[in-house]
């Protein structure tokens, strides 16, 4: 007993020589102190032009690099950055851009013709041609002017000047020639707040640009940690290990609010989780195709139902594609200029009454093939799924749920090869965004197939309203045109708004914040709280 | 002795040969698009093909499996990952020690509390000793790594607040990692030494010892222990393997930069090169383990060494 005695304690002594920690450590210089952050998943290169994940965006678009617009939705959305001046002509074919007096993060002056350089690169790269396509030239006209001459009138150009960031052409151009990939290592090609000095599979290094051009960050070192598994992401945070916790998992925002008290905030994302419905489906001999059994699936669907499943509680029904909070030029529901299709079994069912369904067949089940989504039954987009499948059958209408990777289940979307879809945009800023599902010259998220020989809609009109919405540029004009698209687009029945997410962020006390932003946050924005 | 270890060692080969081509076989059945992973949904199909033709993911199989096999036999390039572009070897080895670490650390503690208190229980059956630890393994066999971890973080970090929740810099980030994966692999040796002690326990041969009047203590040790020894060589053995392969939930709960993480990360960009390359390291790992385990056994029973003597 004596000696298990003496093990336990020297237990104890091994124990308590490892303690002290737990919290992320206090210093009394602020100049020493790290921003503790969490990335979810591993930064894979440092040129902004790799990136496909928005946690990877938040650290490359934001804090490293600049465009010549800025994305701040605490500010109203874009903001002025490397662009001091945009001068549009009355055509509405050529953009002169005056730059700001900024410098590169080694030292180099910004010029016209790294601008001209940064655009050329991003015009190869194929990810880019949506906000690109529409430029014919770009010119350097002096050091501090960028000509940008397009082929047709594009307002929606502003997406492309904050999409769109750049380089250092000289110190970019050294990397290449030494052989090297650009972005395999850290660099200082950027002109942003934050100097990227080190990555690599579990944490990202950032150091503040102290010769910033519009002032040295208040914080000046920042290390991101990777961690994936969200139940990890909020203990971390409830230990004191993060100092800034943005997208708090849902389900845990009781217990986060909790422990930061008044430091959180519950925001609405900038994002819509969105039903839509393939009208060319061949399933139950092509039923889809039946615009009434398509209103019936929309009148089923509840909702709160979906908000409730997938985000916990913590989200706001969506009735247009983008959150008009956002969203300057999207169509506004509370303006009563299209269908929203507001939850009503009962009209569900008179629907499928109206489109030929007895009682009998409506209380058999009246099949509508498969509800798609990718993740897995876990995601927002898995549960969501559920609970549509569950809504139908309220109504007699049967469906299968099919949740899968997304490499499998996205090209079979963008093939069109599903009857229903449960799909998920973010990052939307303007309402031009929506040509992707509703131009048929769109490659990837043309998920309805309007403009199709068997098609019954006025796919002409849609494209049409596409490109004028473009070529407008008074916001106020925009909003009509718009307005009247997806009023034609909510009477095909065929794209459904389900939700906009809840968007928790929590911080430290160790830290104050100037301002929210769901979509990307600016550390040089947060201050320490002594 | 040494003629039985070259004859394992040589046996690896092919071993290693068949997990490759098993790897290549299942990676070439599932459906996946590494360019549109990489690239993002809206990229034009000829762009995408180009890429996956770039990347070399649209070679034949055959092809790529022999490619494969000769690069990393003579010249040990696994090749470049598709998202980095970078080396993957350089990519995977510092994952790669950081999960054996982590299993060994398990490993050790694992048999550091399930054999001594196995040994006791077989010793002490039907006491204290033998009923509470039994009680106690029953409940730790049945609780996943995974829910272990989340509950040492409950106590460790958010009531005592006395250990980080994530990272693998210093030996306290990996204390918990460690408890987690060893506490049910530790109730497992324990089952299987209290089994095995108990088995031989009863043998003519103890029971001879124990008549000629040979202490109990050395009765134990001596005539019980190394012939109880075996399986449970077998069994931590077996467990290494395990928690090396399978440290991927603990590495993903404690944010752990393993390889274990890393191959699930890739797995949803369709990286093949990181994928492949992690497998074959780890399937290397288990048969190099395995194989110390049979050399082991070689050093402990004397009938084997007695085989190979004697052709000798």
């Amino acid at each position: 007993m004596k000696k298990l005695t003496a093990l336990l304690i020297a237990a104890l002594f091994v124990l308590a020589a490892f303690t002290g920690c737990g919290g992320g450590g206090k210093s009394t210089d602020n100049a020493d102190r790290v921003l503790n952050m969490y990335t979810s998943s591993a930064l894979t290169s440092a040129d902004w032009q790799t990136t496909t994940l928005t946690s990877d965006m938040q650290i490359l678009w934001v804090q490293v690099f600049e465009g010549l617009y800025g994305m701040d939705e605490s500010k109203g959305g874009y903001i002025n950055l490397l662009a001091k001046d945009v001068d549009v002509s009355d055509d509405g074919l050529v953009y002169t851009v005056t730059l700001v007096d900024a410098n590169f993060q080694n030292g180099d002056p910004l010029t016209a013709e790294d601008v001209v350089f940064s655009y050329e690169k991003a015009m190869e790269n194929a990810r880019f041609n949506y906000v690109t396509s529409f430029i014919n030239s770009i010119v350097a006209q002096d050091e501090k002017t960028v000509v940008f001459t397009l082929d047709y009138p594009y307002s929606a150009i502003a997406h492309t000047f904050w999409t769109v960031k750049v380089y250092s052409k000289r110190e970019y151009e050294e990397i290449v020639a030494s052989g090297k990939e650009f972005g395999i290592e850290g660099h200082t090609a950027a002109t942003g707040p934050y100097i990227i000095t080190g990555f690599d599979q579990s944490t990202v290094t950032l150091e503040a640009n102290e010769d910033y051009w519009q002032g040295a960050p208040d914080i000046k070192h920042v290390k991101y940690t990777v961690i994936s598994d969200a139940a990890a992401q909020v203990v971390a945070f409830e230990n004191g290990e993060l100092d800034y916790f943005p997208n708090v998992p849902n389900s845990d925002w009781e217990n986060v609010k909790a422990k930061a008290g008044d430091n959180c905030e519950m925001v609405t994302a900038n994002d819509v989780k969105v039903m839509f419905i393939n009208y060319l489906s061949p399933t139950n001999d092509g039923i889809l195709g039946n615009p009434l059994v398509r209103e019936a699936i929309m009148y089923a669907v509840n909702k709160d139902h979906c908000i409730k499943a997938g985000l916990a509680g913590y989200g706001m029904p969506a009735f247009e594609y983008m959150y008009h909070g956002y969203v300057a030029t999207s169509p506004n529901y509370e303006d009563g200029t299209f269908k929203t299709y507001d939850y009503d079994p009962d009209k569900a069912h008179q629907c499928l009454i109206d489109a030929g369904f007895t009682e009998e067949e409506i209380a058999a089940g009246i099949y509508v093939g498969t509800i798609m989504t990718y993740g897995n039954n876990t995601t927002i987009l898995g549960k969501m799924t559920v609970a549509v499948q569950g809504d139908l059958a309220e109504v007699g209408l049967i469906a299968d749920v099919d949740v899968q990777d997304y490499s499998v289940i996205g090209p079979k979307m963008y093939a069109q090869e599903y009857d229903i879809a449960l799909f998920g945009d973010s990052g939307n800023f303007d309402f031009n965004n929506i040509r992707q599902q509703v131009h048929s010259e769109s490659v990837g998220m043309y998920l309805v197939r309007y403009k199709d020989p068997a098609s019954p809609f006025d796919w002409e009109r849609i494209e049409a309203l596409v490109d004028q919405g473009v070529a407008t540029s008074d916001t106020a004009d925009r909003y009509k045109v718009y307005t009247e698209l997806w009023a034609i687009i909510a009477d095909t029945a065929t794209i459904y708004p389900i939700a906009h997410s809840g968007y928790g962020i929590a911080w430290s006390e160790n830290i104050t914040i100037d301002g929210l932003c769901p979509s990307y946050y600016h550390i040089d924005s947060f201050h320490w709280a002594n | 002795m040494i003629r039985y270890v070259a004859k394992r060692v040589l046996f690896l080969i092919p071993t290693i040969l068949g997990v490759i081509f098993i790897i290549f076989a299942v990676m070439n059945l599932t459906p996946s698009n590494p360019a549109l992973a990489i690239l993002g949904p809206g990229t034009p199909a000829e762009d995408i093909e180009a890429y996956n033709h770039e990347l070399g993911y649209d070679r034949p199989f055959l092809e790529k499996y022999v490619t494969y096999v000769r690069d990393m036999v003579f010249h040990q390039d696994f090749g470049k990952s598709y998202i980095t572009r970078k080396n993957v070897f350089d990519e995977i080895w510092p994952r790669y020690k950081i999960t054996i670490k982590l299993a060994l650390s398990g490993v050790i503690l694992s048999a550091l509390i399930g054999v001594p208190l196995g040994i006791r229980a077989a010793v002490k059956q039907y006491t204290l000793w033998d009923t509470i630890p039994s009680l106690v393994a029953f409940l730790l066999a049945a609780v996943p790594s995974f829910v272990m971890g989340l509950v040492l973080m409950f106590i460790f970090c958010l009531k005592l607040k006395i250990l980080p929740s994530y990272g693998a810099d210093t030996i306290k980030h990996f204390i918990m990692p460690a408890l987690a994966i060893s506490l049910p692999s530790s109730a497992q040796n324990f089952r299987f030494t209290k089994s095995s002690m108990l088995e031989a326990i009863r043998q003519d041969y103890v029971r001879t010892a124990r008549a000629k009047g040979v202490p109990e203590r050395q009765v134990i040790w001596k005539h019980v222990l190394k012939n109880a020894l075996l399986p449970v060589i077998t069994q931590i053995g077996l467990s290494l393997g395990v928690l090396i392969a399978g440290s991927v939930v603990t590495e993903k709960i404690f944010s752990i930069p393993g390889v274990g993480s890393l191959i699930v990360d890739r797995i949803n960009y369709s990286d093949e090169p990181i994928i492949i390359a992690g497998t074959i390291l780890i399937a290397i790992c288990f048969t190099l383990v395995m194989l110390t385990v049979d050399v082991l056994y070689a050093f402990i029973d004397p009938r084997i060494r007695a085989k190979y003597t004697k052709k000798n």
